[in-house]
């Protein structure tokens, strides 16, 4: 992926870009939010990762001004400011999705291939396959192997955010903020509940695990 | 002495006592001059009188008889002045000189009749044979009067401005004192004496009113001030037990670890406890925004029995794998104002706190009812409880009880409730199940 950063922290910047290369994305980074947006709207970048304090114009002044100007591309912002409403006000400014630091790497990882590839995996399908699993998001019914699945309302949801990102990481809080629309973290393992409560009912109708745990990450719906 | 002058209640005294001067004058113009023309007016009718009188006595008579009673009556009515002149002019009796006749009321001022200099008021009339007769009475006496009541308004006046600056000199110095105590108050607080307050004076008036709000705010501020302050205590005391862990750690695997396997398991067990310092820390941070924020103004109404269902569904896996059961009592339609996010976080807080600390295959009861003075919420559950002496306890900062000290968590759950709660005007309370806690949420 083609990634733009805006970051003028020099030790966060390079913590950023370094482990974003070593993940295979093709990274440029800007230390300033003027020329954050001159890079922004001159070339075709697949994500931007902004930071929401930096020098010229601010985060917020560049996604404002980026969508001002027709420029759609998925904005990540990555900051310390995280306030109670400070997640509102970035989302309402166009930002796609909202990192506070500090953050572990393994979620922005996450996050960042959540946003690159969503455009290209809208609603175009109406029923997603993963191996012999067949999620139906128009009669919102599952089946594994022929046999239909029983799922709760919010089950479903669960292994819908799941199969959008098939073979992606998902993280715990992408999960509890996107299913359960959890702005805070419970602290417990309500999600490994959740997770494993959806396993046991997959499971019923094929052998094959097909949610994987990633260590220290989160979680993977995929045929391996 | 000078800062009197250039007080407001003593520029409202100034022009209070000009509009008190102006009226003062008003009045005393209209005074003088109906007075003025009332006397004028007897005078006119005193004169008329006279000469009407004349005019019986000589009842269409030739000159030469009201010449007589003319000269008669100037010898024999003092204070009045008569003046009996032919056509051309002449005069033919009474005591002063030729005029031009003029009917009607005349002033003549400095008419001068032997040694004398008088002022006249008086009547011209137009007779047979065009003889004038005037009939005048001194003014004099009426000036005398008229300046008598202008003498009489200038003491008035003088006493009037005399009284209002007083007056208002007096009223300034007595405002001036106790804004100055309200200041001077002010002013010890700013300078660290957190504790002063403004003595009420118990008159019930503005500036009770207003050392009351002062009060008030200063106690708020010296409740925010508090607050942070056991924040940073806090924030020092609980904080640095960790760091201090986290430092030994740090510390052994640069003395003992030489391997990169060792060193992989010591860098994740501390990354473990920075995460955890990062939580407490963000936790805390979060209480102070909350009991300092002014989020009220985006409070909407909030659908409490969904919000409610929704955190015990939250939960249900987990209180599943514990073989307990949630038991959901909750009614219909309930809906009070809030923030839909931090009740959500108020309730998912108590339920696990309820999950969490209750044995295996626990009755846990959700219960949910409008009431006539509110809507009551109470999370039941048969575990161990917490001990009367320790329920408010519970709510500070940091604290464990005993039991729970080894299992993790931050110690900041409850407080992070509290600080909910107080920010919409909850009550929460904590009573015993006998056994197991209720924790009951009051709406107001």
């Amino acid at each position: 992926m083609k990634i733009l950063l805006v970051e003028d922290d020099r030790e966060t910047g390079e913590y950023v870009s370094q482990g974003l290369r070593e993940e295979g994305h093709v990274l440029s980074w800007a230390t300033d939010g003027q020329q954050g947006v001159i890079e922004a709207s001159g070339s075709e970048w697949d994500l931007l990762i902004l930071d929401r304090m930096v020098p010229e114009i601010d985060g917020l002044g560049v996604v404002r001004l980026l969508r001002g100007v027709g420029v759609e591309t998925p904005v990540l912002f990555l900051t310390a400011l995280d306030g109670i409403d400070d997640r509102v006000t970035g989302l309402n400014a166009g930002a796609d999705d909202y990192l506070a630091k500090p953050f572990a790497f393994a979620e922005l990882v996450a996050r960042v291939n959540a946003l690159g590839r969503r455009p290209r995996r809208t609603l175009v399908e109406t029923v997603l396959k993963i191996a012999d699993l067949e999620i139906d998001l128009m009669t919102r019914t599952v089946s594994r192997a022929g046999h239909v699945i029983d799922l709760q309302p919010r089950e479903f949801r669960l292994l819908e955010y799941l199969a959008r990102h098939m073979g992606q990481v998902v993280t715990r809080t992408m999960l509890l903020e996107n299913v359960w629309e959890l702005r805070f973290d419970p602290h417990t393992n309500v999600v490994e509940s959740h997770v494993s409560r959806l396993r046991a009912k997959l499971a019923v109708g094929g052998e094959k695990e097909l949610i994987h745990t990633i260590r220290g990450a989160g979680y993977c719906l995929r045929d391996a | 002495m000078l800062r009197v002058f250039r007080t407001s209640a003593f520029r409202l005294t100034l022009l209070y006592a000009g509009i008190f001067c102006a009226s003062f004058i008003a009045l005393f113009a209209i005074i003088y001059w109906s007075t003025a023309r009332y006397m004028d007016r007897q005078l006119d009718d005193t004169v008329s009188n006279e000469i009407a009188e004349i005019e019986s006595d000589v009842a269409n008579g030739s000159v030469a008889s009201l010449q007589n009673i003319v000269s008669g009556l100037t010898l024999n009515s003092p204070g009045f002045f008569y003046l009996l002149q032919d056509h051309d002019g002449n005069v033919l009796a009474g005591n002063l000189p030729a005029m031009a006749p003029i009917v009607g009321i005349i002033d003549r001022a400095h008419v001068e009749i032997q040694d004398r200099t008088l002022s006249l008021r008086g009547k011209g009339v137009s007779l047979n044979e065009n003889a004038f007769l005037f009939v005048g009475l001194n003014t004099i006496e009426l000036h005398k009067m008229q300046r008598a009541i202008a003498r009489t308004f200038v003491w008035g006046l003088i006493a009037t401005i005399f009284i209002s600056l007083l007056s208002g000199a007096f009223i300034s110095f007595a405002m001036l004192a106790r804004v100055e105590a309200l200041s001077n108050v002010s002013r010890e607080i700013v300078n660290g004496d957190l504790d002063r307050r403004i003595s009420l004076r118990g008159s019930n008036d503005e500036f009770d009113h207003l050392a009351v709000s002062l009060n008030t705010m200063f106690d708020r501020i010296q409740g925010l001030m508090d607050g942070l302050r056991q924040v940073s205590t806090d924030i020092a005391h609980d904080l640095r037990t960790p760091l201090t862990r986290l430092r030994q750690r740090i510390e052994m695997t640069l003395r003992k670890a030489d391997d990169v396997a060792s060193l992989r398991t010591a860098f994740q067990a501390t990354l473990k406890d920075v995460d955890s310092i990062l939580d407490t820390f963000s936790a805390l941070l979060r209480i102070a925004q909350l009991e300092t924020s002014e989020r009220r103004a985006k409070f909407t109404d909030v659908d409490l029995t969904d919000l409610l269902r929704t955190a015990i569904e939250l939960y249900a896996p987990m209180a599943e794998e514990k073989e307990q059961s949630i038991i959901e009592k909750i009614d219909d339609g309930l809906t009070i104002r809030g923030d839909r996010e931090l009740l959500l976080q108020l309730f998912a807080n108590v339920l696990e706190n309820a999950v969490r600390h209750s044995p295996s295959r626990a009755l846990i009861e959700v219960g949910a009812r409008r009431l006539v003075d509110g809507t009551v919420v109470s999370v039941c559950d048969n575990g161990p409880g917490i001990p009367e002496e320790m329920r408010t306890k519970v709510f500070q900062r940091f604290f464990r009880l005993e039991p729970s000290r080894t299992t993790p968590g931050s110690g900041l759950g409850l407080s992070l409730v509290k600080a909910i709660a107080s920010l919409h005007n909850i009550s929460v309370e904590l009573l015993s199940n006998e056994p197991g806690l209720i924790v009951q949420v009051r709406f107001g």
